[in-house]
């Protein structure tokens, strides 16, 4: 790897591992492994969306023309400059700078925030225009059974993506609030490594999820 | 509460032996729920699932009982149902899954590798209490009345017309399967990251080979059935439609997601199993395992193929013939690395110096049912036979081949081999070679007969079938009762030994592998000084130069 580390940067090596490499190493592979279930979970859902494009193209295409397009492009917008201030995290940590690296972190969260709330409110639209068939009221495209399918899926897959965004916000103000403590990018730098990782691994499955739901047959 | 802390109040110190094994370190309740020691939660699981399989057993029982008369007065068929599904259920997801990786898989990969825990002992304290919260759920839904969808939870039968909790327990089943991925995770990081200095990857044994294999179908097939089954909670409870026909969904996209995890989970079920029979019979053969490479290799194979084989449980369904015969050649394709097992194993065993103790009769029971089981498969691979013989008993008879005569075989093999391990005690041998004969004919009585009446035509999931079946019936349920022996017999002797067992030697069976070089329970960090590794797997010629 070519992530050479600043001088007193580093972790505390906890009693199973032999050296902090192996600690490192361990930590990194095991947030890998956890993403890769997290992409055959997310799969099941794009599957599904495949399916239903083949099989409904013109209901899919009704149900896409009524999502916000633009909420979801500005969202995706968000989060990728999120991504941006993650990687400006894990490198400042790297260079041990401590202030920075908390700073980018809060930006970090700031900006996952930001998308919820936007996801929140795009949510909250649907609702009024009565684009939520799941809900038992009346729906907008009733006349056309199979988009139901499709804009169900639009809320169980970004229903799902909320609720791991909302999770990699938790951890990383926990993160945040933990890693001002004095020495602490001596002993748990590697957490903030690891943890990038699931972040932008959120990132990227917002950016299949955004065409598959909003832009293709848009 | 625990083996340990029951001992410990029997024995008197002096008699046992140094107190810093993982069992004499401490004895509180509390140290062994919050223990993050991996052989500790390797006994935890062993316990739960041993409990698991009773109540399975118990429904598989009621079942055979039911199936003594042609016309089904014995249960109703709501009743009938539940148990298939009950036993199918609990069978499945709480006993067959975890079985070997989660008990065997726990306590020994670290010890064979050389390691002195997993890599995140404490997700993998974690993945006990996932484990037991995701079989609350399901025993709640057993408790309220029990569910009639049978293990497969088709759609639309469990989404449009089953009343029964089947959401409670689809829950169950899919935080289970979070248990299986952090074990998963954890054993592969840990095999990648932790082995001891000179541990090469094929120096592993195959255990470790074999438990690699099935922690990369948790990790890349337990994700897909979870999405799967969480779509059925929403469709139940919101009505989304993906499997509705009556919205234009499709049922048949469940099948697909079902088996794309649940014939996968086959060798989840099946692998351990051959890692602890490659374990066993080199050893009770005085050998080298034949063809080690080939072994590995046909690990890894298996759990590659068997992400392609899934539409063959579908060929009835009304799925495309193109797709029949792809699935049906990939499925044919399976046979090879298996047979490649089969057949390294028995050339093991010859010319060996056979030593036919407890484990190895299990071993052999193994390979002998295995075989049957595995030809059989290829039978259903074939369109033409699988046309007959679909949903009859032969499926039942075949896959229980499988699982109970290739999975439970090993398990109860593995335990009795590293019983002394786990617990530092001997169990009584005659006993030991009773039961596992004992398994082996009542094994073989209760499914052999399954065979012939599902090529006859009796559908499985009935339990009201003509007058003529009788007779083979009531043959597969007297073979019931004996396996129900076999299942007590060492459950007792067992528990037995752990209290007035001979105390057990470091290396009971002469056998090679990191396992048998430390003590006898090993010590808190499984090594007292760290093992380097400086030898091949299955080193039991080694006076004879290798060819």
């Amino acid at each position: 790897m070519s992530d050479t580390l600043a001088d007193g940067v580093g972790l505390h090596v906890i009693e199973q591992f032999v050296d902090a490499e192996q600690q490192r190493h361990a930590g990194q592979l095991g947030m890998w492994a956890w993403l890769v279930t997290e992409l055959l979970l997310f799969a099941g859902l794009f599957l599904v969306a495949t399916v239903l494009r083949v099989q409904y193209p013109e209901s899919v295409h009704l149900a896409v023309s009524h999502l916000k397009f633009w909420i979801g492009a500005t969202n995706t917008g968000v989060l990728i400059v999120s991504s941006l201030t993650m990687s400006g995290a894990i490198q400042a940590s790297r260079l041990g700078l401590q202030r920075l690296t908390v700073y980018c972190m809060y930006a970090t969260a700031a900006l996952g925030t930001l998308f919820i709330l936007l996801k929140l409110y795009e949510w909250y639209d649907d609702i009024v225009e009565h684009m939520a068939p799941w809900l038992n009221q009346p729906y907008e495209l009733a006349f056309d059974k199979p988009s139901t399918l499709f804009t169900n899926l639009y809320w169980v897959t970004t229903g799902l993506h909320g609720l791991h965004l909302t999770t990699g916000v938790t951890i990383l103000m926990v993160l945040a609030l933990q890693a001002r403590a004095e020495g602490y990018l001596s002993r748990h730098q590697n957490r903030i490594e690891v943890f990038g990782l699931y972040w932008h691994f959120i990132d990227l499955i917002w950016i299949i999820v955004f065409p598959m739901l909003y832009v293709i047959g848009r | 509460m625990t083996y340990a802390a029951q001992r410990d109040a029997h024995v008197p110190h002096a008699t046992i032996d140094a107190p810093k094994d993982y069992l004499h370190i401490t004895h509180t309740v509390k140290s062994w729920l919050l223990s993050t020691d991996h052989k500790r939660i390797g006994i935890l699981y062993l316990i739960s699932i041993t409990g698991f399989f009773f109540i399975g057993a118990v429904a598989a029982g009621l079942l055979r009982l039911s199936l003594v008369v042609p016309d089904g007065s014995i249960f109703t068929n709501d009743t009938y149902n539940k148990l298939f599904t009950i036993h199918g259920v609990v069978m499945v997801w709480f006993f067959l899954i975890p079985s070997i990786p989660a008990t065997f898989g726990n306590f020994l990969l670290p010890i064979m590798i050389g390691a002195k825990d997993l890599a995140f002992p404490r997700l993998n304290t974690t993945s006990w209490y996932v484990f037991m919260t995701g079989a609350l759920f399901a025993m709640l839904s057993v408790l309220f009345g029990g569910i009639d969808t049978g293990w497969t939870f088709y759609a639309p039968l469990s989404t449009a017309f089953s009343n029964t909790y089947v959401s409670l327990a689809l829950v169950g089943v899919i935080i289970v399967g979070f248990s299986s991925i952090l074990t998963g995770l954890n054993f592969i990081v840990t095999v990648h990251t932790m082995r001891a200095p000179g541990m090469t990857w094929f120096r592993m044994p195959i255990f470790v080979w074999t438990m690699y294999a099935v922690s990369m179908i948790f990790l890349l097939a337990t994700p897909v059935i979870t999405m799967a089954l969480i779509l059925l909670v929403m469709e139940r409870t919101f009505k989304i439609g993906v499997f509705d026909p009556a919205l234009g969904g499709d049922p048949v996209l469940f099948e697909h997601l079902f088996w794309f995890y649940s014939h996968p989970a086959v060798y989840i079920m099946v692998l351990p199993g051959m890692g602890v029979i490659s374990e066993i019979v080199p050893a009770f053969a005085r050998k080298r395992l034949f063809g080690y490479k080939f072994v590995a290799y046909a690990s890894i194979g298996l759990a590659t193929i068997t992400f392609f084989v899934w539409g063959h449980h579908m060929f009835v369904n009304g799925q495309s013939d193109y797709a029949s015969v792809t699935f049906s050649f990939l499925s044919f394709a399976v046979a090879v690395p298996s047979a490649v097992k089969v057949y390294n194993w028995t050339a093991t065993i010859h010319k060996g110096t056979l030593v036919l103790d407890t484990p190895m009769l299990y071993a052999m029971g193994y390979i002998g049912l295995f075989v049957i089981g595995g030809l059989t498969g290829l039978f259903l691979a074939t369109l033409a036979i699988d046309e007959h013989v679909h949903d009859t008993y032969f499926v039942v008879a075949h896959f229980h081949y499988i699982m109970v005569g290739g999975t439970v075989l090993a398990f109860l093999g593995g335990l009795h081999y590293w019983w002394p391990k786990f617990t530092g005690r001997m169990y009584n041998e005659a006993w030991g070679r009773v039961s596992a004969v004992l398994m082996f004919i009542g094994f073989n009585v209760t499914f052999f007969p399954q065979f012939i009446l599902g090529y006859l035509g009796m559908p499985r999931r009935y339990h009201v079938y003509p007058a003529e079946f009788q007779l083979m019936n009531i043959m597969s349920s007297a073979g019931a009762t004996i396996l129900a022996f076999a299942y007590v017999f060492p459950f007792v002797y067992l528990l037995y030994s752990l209290w007035f067992g001979k105390k057990a030697p470091d290396n009971p069976w002469d056998a090679k592998g990191l396992e048998w070089m430390t003590t006898s329970p090993p010590p808190l960090h499984n090594f007292i000084k760290p093992p380097v590794v400086d030898f091949e797997a299955y080193d039991y010629e080694a006076k004879v130069p290798e060819a």
